[in-house]
């Protein structure tokens, strides 16, 4: 049990945090191996924020326990950090002080940060590190924030929502980035709210609602609850494949009105696109549900009130 | 209206502080009047006569008191020349937070999106905190009346109405000036510009009573206005003129900072220097300070240690000079010779500089480790902890790092003071020595630790509310060395007062037991705030 520990690079069991109200984190037992990229999904306030806290010891749980790398979150807390690299939620105010003044800061207390790292990071986010943090818009913060957690190259990177802010062309300069941390050996747990983006670079998913863990799942299990609304509309005067539409697979609830479908497409595209291939589409809109909307249209058709399907 | 509401809703937690403050510091000094003056007239009349010579020495701060035998003439004296120091400073932090702090907080931009003009919006700043601090004022009032009252007494409502109007004014008029100032500075420097410039003024109008080159200045200084009123006493008088001037500073630099604001970008100060054009630099620090633990803390916060370190450099200077303009005449008179002989052993430099400077000292450092545990708790409110804790270092070392920082830096600032004073009474020819110098002057780095342990036990347990329980904690350590001796309470209670443990060091030698005892409270205080910041959530 120790020697496995010892190799899990995240393992929590039966951790709790208790807010009350029902509110707050509830048995959590989550096994992450090393180089895993870990993707933490669920809606705000579901205790993803918790988790983190607990793991870096910021809060104290209620109950149960957490081990990085085999040590104690709580006993070995500053062992623990010294192979963690953290990205808080929140980004923290330094004021007046500039960008490299933080980064001297803060990576002073690990006894300093390597200056080819630093100068490479903030290259890659096109970060200034000459001007004043207050000065800085919130994408730029928020690259600050990246940087700080990155450039001591830590084994295990832990991430809350740190795309938050970003813009679409420095959140595909991240993505290439963690990939890069993984095949460098790191480890990766990453909170999001948004399911497109765990699937940019995660290998395993897991999804927490109401401070419970519901669903554990490989990124291609996660395909099956992946569901996308999606609107059609064709040119007048043409014929709408109605039949091919409602036979298509994934395909579900298709109402037809005018020249409009909509439905909404479980899994991929594919069937869909086969379906219209004939068709003259003068418009395909597809949007993605939020999670909670998703857990929503689970549990309104299974009844299911514990755990997304295995 | 709703934006007054909102603007009194932020200062409410201030309003009820001050408020409170107010009318304890007026109702204690009432109270103690009936216990210090007698009952017989003549008691009074000798009472007045020594609180009247007490006085004399001290118009380098407070005004001289108006008929101090009576309970009015002593707490016009006792509290409203304090609390004017007070309000001021209130309406230094509400002004500049309002202009500026509200700023980077996000929620000048949000009252501004729902449509309200920049001029409705400081409007209802001024307004609201016109109407706060008429309240907190028209409190000590309400102090006031009730310990005369209970000493069998009547004080006329209306003079202390009059007296709480002034003080409001006064309190407006810095606040206005305050957020005039803000608008011209960045939001880094605010505060620290509209203190100095506050500062001058007080200073302006309290050294001309001294420095009679400067009776021609003070009628810039609003401080000079509220003295041109004393309505409690006897025989008092309120200047309905000078108040007005006071109403009339308050609104012409409201409106003044109206129009800076509407002339400005959010952010940015009114005038700013041309940027100079630079490519973006990529590069991090390499300098070793930031490696070494409380080097990187002390090199942090450098700018403010100097700031401190020459501002107390040049009070002391400033006070060796007053001392002597002071003493000088008193000695010239035969009467008092012999008294100076009995009661300061031929030590006259010494004990009055001891007196006079350490006094003002002592409530320095207790300000300044006020301002470095408000440091402490904004690091926790703003997420700064969070991110400091993530790195491998242990909640204790966070503790003891900090302390150590604070050691250090009023290490500097007593060195910086104690050099000034040694230098300038020097060159004053006072034969100050300096072994009691030096001793007196450190030890001011042990009495500011005892408000840090405080503040750091505080702020591990309840950051939010740290700033306000220091505050009140400081000012009841200062009542107690106030008013205990005239209560008679006893010696362990007033050694809970850190300005009782510092004693008179420069005249009588540092009292050993009152080391201790501040040690004891440091080391317990720290101890107990690590205890403290293991069990408790960060963050959460």
């Amino acid at each position: 049990m120790l020697r496995e520990m010892a190799v899990m690079a995240i393992r929590t069991s039966k951790l709790s945090k208790d807010y009350r109200l029902g509110r707050g984190l509830f048995d959590l037992d989550l096994v992450v191996s090393p180089q895993e990229v870990f993707g933490y999904l669920g809606p705000n306030g579901s205790g993803k924020t918790t988790t983190i806290r607990c793991l870096m010891s910021m809060i104290r749980p209620t109950s149960g326990s957490a081990h990085v790398f085999g040590l104690d979150c709580r006993r070995d807390s500053v062992a623990v950090k010294r192979k963690v690299g953290y990205l808080p939620g929140d980004v923290p105010q330094f004021g007046s002080l500039r960008g490299r003044e933080v980064i001297a800061y803060l990576g002073g207390m690990r006894g300093g940060a390597d200056p080819k790292v630093v100068r490479n990071l903030a290259e890659r986010f096109d970060l200034d590190l000459s001007r004043r943090f207050r000065e800085y818009s919130s994408g730029n913060k928020q690259k600050l924030a990246i940087v700080l957690a990155f450039m001591h190259q830590p084994d295990l990177l832990i991430l809350d929502e740190p795309t938050s802010g970003l813009d679409p062309l420095n959140q595909q300069e991240f993505y290439s980035l963690l990939r890069e941390a993984r095949e460098d050996g790191a480890t990766v747990f990453l909170s999001s709210h948004i399911l497109s983006e765990v699937e940019h670079v995660c290998d395993r998913v897991g999804i927490l609602r109401a401070g419970r863990l519901v669903k554990v799942a490989h990124l291609e299990e996660l395909r099956h609850i992946r569901v996308h609304r999606v609107e059609l509309e064709f040119a007048p005067g043409s014929i709408v494949p109605e039949a091919q539409i409602r036979s298509a697979t994934g395909v579900e609830d298709a109402t037809i009105a005018d020249h409009i479908v909509r439905c909404t497409v479980r899994g991929g595209f594919e069937p869909l696109l086969e379906a219209i291939r004939n068709a003259s589409v003068t418009s395909l809109v597809s949007a993605e549900p939020s999670l909670e909307e998703i857990f929503l249209s689970y549990y309104s058709e299974t009844g299911n009130a514990g755990a997304l399907p295995e | 209206m709703s934006a007054t509401w909102f603007a009194l809703r932020l200062g409410r937690w201030g309003i009820a502080g001050f408020a409170a403050l107010a009318f304890v510091s007026t109702l204690i000094q009432a109270l103690g009047f009936y216990q210090v003056a007698g009952h017989t007239a003549a008691e009074r009349a000798a009472f007045g006569q020594s609180m009247s010579v007490l006085a004399s020495r001290f118009t380098v701060i407070l005004p001289p008191p108006i008929r101090p035998d009576t309970v009015g003439g002593y707490v016009e004296y006792r509290s409203y020349g304090g609390l004017a120091l007070l309000f001021a400073v209130w309406a230094l932090a509400s002004a500049s937070g309002a202009a500026r702090g509200d700023e980077e907080r996000g929620l000048v931009e949000a009252a501004l999106a729902t449509g309200l003009t920049r001029l409705s919006l400081t409007a209802s700043r001024v307004l609201a905190f016109a109407a706060g601090s008429l309240v907190a004022a028209l409190a000590a009032g309400l102090g006031l009346i009730l310990g005369a009252t209970n000493g069998g007494e009547s004080i006329s409502v209306g003079s202390a109405v009059e007296a709480g109007f002034v003080l409001a004014a006064l309190a407006l008029s810095c606040y206005s000036l305050t957020l005039v100032i803000s608008q011209l500075t960045s939001a880094r420097i605010a505060t620290a510009a509209a203190g100095v410039v506050l500062l001058s003024l007080f200073l302006v109008n309290t050294l001309s009573r001294t420095f009679t080159s400067l009776i021609s200045v003070r009628w810039l200084s609003p401080f000079r206005y509220y003295e041109l009123s004393q309505p409690l006493p006897p025989g008092g008088y309120f200047d309905g003129r000078a108040t007005l001037t006071l109403v009339a500073i308050a609104l012409v630099a409201g409106a003044a900072a109206a129009v800076a604001f509407a002339f400005r970008d959010l952010g940015s100060p009114l005038f700013r220097w041309p940027a100079r054009a630079r490519s973006a630099s990529y590069d991090g620090l390499t300098s070793p300070a930031w490696r070494i633990a409380v080097l990187r803390g002390v090199w942090d916060r450098r700018l403010g240690l100097v700031v401190w370190a020459a501002g107390l450099a040049g009070l002391g200077a400033i006070f060796v000079a007053m001392t002597r303009s002071i003493i000088e005449p008193l000695l010239s008179i035969q009467a008092l010779a012999p008294y100076f002989g009995g009661f300061v052993h031929g030590q006259v430099y010494t004990t009055f500089l001891g007196f006079f400077w350490f006094s003002v000292a002592q409530l320095l450092f207790a300000a300044f480790a006020i301002t470095q545990v408000a440091r402490w708790s904004a690091e926790d409110a703003d997420g700064r902890l969070e991110l400091i804790l993530s790195n491998p270092r242990s909640r204790a070392a966070v503790v003891i790092e900090r302390a150590i920082v604070l050691a250090f830096g009023a290490a500097l600032i007593a060195a910086a003071g104690g050099v000034a004073v040694a230098v300038a009474s020097h060159y004053q020819g006072m034969n100050v020595p300096n072994e009691r110098l030096a001793g007196a002057t450190l030890l001011l780095v042990p009495f500011a630790l005892v408000f840090a342990a405080t503040g750091s036990l505080l702020a591990a347990w309840n950051p939010r509310a740290t700033i306000g329980l220091l505050g009140g904690f400081a000012f009841c350590s200062y009542l107690i060395t106030e008013v205990g001796p005239f209560f008679k309470w006893p010696e362990w209670v007033q050694d809970f007062s850190a300005f009782k443990l510092f004693g008179t060091p420069l005249a009588d030698g540092i009292d050993r037991g009152g080391l201790l005892i501040m040690v004891a409270i440091i080391v317990v205080g720290f101890a107990a705030s690590i205890l403290v910041m293991e069990r408790r959530d960060v963050g959460a």
